[in-house]
């Protein structure tokens, strides 16, 4: 590949981040200017102020999609390895399905009912069960092709050697397992990150995450907040695979 | 003294252990003959708890085993393949069983430094598993289960997956090690040589009953064991070298 064809194809990858922070940065931007008339701060002020609610945004999806994602990745791991070595492990997969049969806005409507008698619609604690209807399903789909003989044989090995079962997944299971743990983790993130219907419909907007705020300004026509609001929704991902591609090397390296 | 008594066992209705009944003495090395499928894995897990027998008792210096959980029992049970912990050097993977008893740092030096004097891994202690050829990895594996010092060691074919002269090699060092440590073992495998080599006892599994032989004579003269047959196959082999 040649050293042009490789700038254009950064630039074209980088485009669209480069554009959204211009857009963050711009105030007046009327057809058929090129670029935005007035450049300032000030957006990135409203949100380090706190006046539009915005960094409240980031950290409540953080919390969220942190909590989500930790959450169904150590439930998912374990409940897939009952199912993997389970006499009736494709009946239990299938059953993992079950969500994406449905829309998850449908499975939401579906659900909605049981949340209002629970005391969750529209609370943090909602949103959160809500989305693990769907993470968590993924997770166990995600790991059921992680487990094997193999696998099952050291698991029995350390119990020989005198380890529990606790011992067994401390320093065996979940060492190996690292990679894949933090792949899963990683994807769960994105999912929560971006989960619009379920955080919607549940959330009854009393959840405002960063992904509503997005939408609300789109809908709203403030293409500036949006563009920041959708800076601010890159970010946290970005680190994450970051760090998800620091650990997949590390452990190359090993 | 191991003494197993009538343990049966069934899988989906059929049987796969019937009603076995032996005894293994303290530092003694029994060798079983079988074929795959004559239920020599399934006698080794149930010894060491992994799988539960329907009926009978295994019984370990007088004491009922069939209540404990496999990692009480003092019994560690060895796989064809190595098994390594792949996140683990040769020092931690031998030193694993010390660390989960909490086993103070110094006492783990000596003993993992003892075993990889005596199963020839010295230079390897800081290699990652991968590093390691097919026979090291098997020596890592009995360093790990050794190092515990377990009341029986239950061997289910170590040597399967080694080439002809790293099983050669591997079987000296075994039963050298056996020899010096006073090993109480178990060793299964399906290749007549090895069990003859590896037994100070010798037993026949098949169709899930097992058949232990009070001597190595009574183990040859059994048509079933097939030791005849290969004697007969050398002999004829000879004959026909000599005649031409």
């Amino acid at each position: 590949m040649s050293r042009l064809t490789k700038i254009v194809l950064i630039g074209l990858i980088l485009f669209p981040f480069a554009f959204l922070l211009m857009l963050s940065l711009g105030r007046q931007w009327p057809y058929p200017v090129l670029l935005p008339e007035q450049w300032s701060l000030s957006n990135w002020q409203v949100v380090l102020g706190g006046s539009e609610g915005l960094g409240n945004s980031v950290l409540l999806s953080v919390l969220l999609s942190l909590s989500v994602a930790t959450l169904s990745t150590g439930l998912s791991f374990w409940v897939s390895r009952h199912i993997a070595y389970h006499p009736k492990r494709e009946a239990w997969l299938s059953l993992a399905y079950f969500p994406y049969v449905f829309a998850p806005v449908i499975l939401a409507a579906c659900l909605q009912f049981f949340f209002i008698v629970g005391g969750l619609y529209g609370t943090f604690g909602g949103v959160l069960l809500a989305q693990l209807f769907i993470t968590f399903p993924y997770g166990v789909i995600f790991f059921s092709s992680f487990w094997n003989e193999r696998l099952r044989s050291m698991e029995e090995l350390v119990k020989t050697l005198g380890g529990s079962t606790r011992q067994a997944y401390a320093k065996v299971l979940v060492p190996v397992a690292k990679g894949a743990l933090m792949t899963c983790f990683f994807q769960l993130f994105l999912i929560s990150w971006f989960e619009y219907g379920l955080t919607n419909l549940i959330g009854v907007g009393k959840v405002p995450t960063l992904t509503l705020r997005v939408f609300q300004y789109v809908n709203e026509a403030n293409v500036f907040l949006a563009a920041l609001a959708s800076c601010l929704l890159i970010m946290p991902p970005v680190i994450l695979l970051w760090l998800n591609r620091q650990v997949v090397f590390q452990e190359r390296n090993i | 003294m191991l003494e197993i008594k009538q343990i049966s066992k069934q899988f989906r209705g059929e049987a796969v252990l019937r009603d076995l009944s032996f005894t293994l003495q303290q530092h003694e090395m029994l060798s079983i003959l079988g074929r795959s499928g004559s239920g020599k894995t399934t006698l080794l897990k149930v010894l060491a708890g992994l799988e539960a027998a329907d009926s009978g008792t295994v019984l370990l210096e007088g004491k009922d085993l069939s209540q404990k959980p496999a990692n009480q029992r003092g019994i560690v049970y060895l796989y064809q393949e190595a098994l390594l912990f792949p996140h683990l050097n040769v020092f931690e993977n031998i030193a694993f069983g010390l660390r989960l008893r909490k086993v103070p740092e110094m006492e783990v030096r000596r003993k993992v430094g003892h075993l990889l004097e005596r199963l020839q891994l010295p230079e390897q202690s800081t290699k990652m598993p991968e590093q390691l050829s097919g026979g090291q990895r098997q020596r890592v594996a009995f360093g790990r289960a050794l190092v515990i010092e377990p009341q029986v060691l239950l061997l289910d074919e170590p040597f399967g997956a080694l080439d002809t002269e790293t099983r050669r090699s591997m079987q000296q060092l075994l039963k050298r090690v056996a020899k010096d440590l006073g090993l109480t073992a178990i060793f299964v495998t399906h290749d007549l040589k090895e069990a003859m080599l590896m037994g100070d006892r010798l037993g026949m599994m098949d169709g899930g009953q097992l058949k232990i032989y009070g001597n190595r004579a009574e183990f040859i003269a059994d048509e079933q064991t097939g030791a005849l047959e290969e004697a007969r196959f050398w002999t004829d082999l000879q004959s026909i070298k000599l005649t031409k």
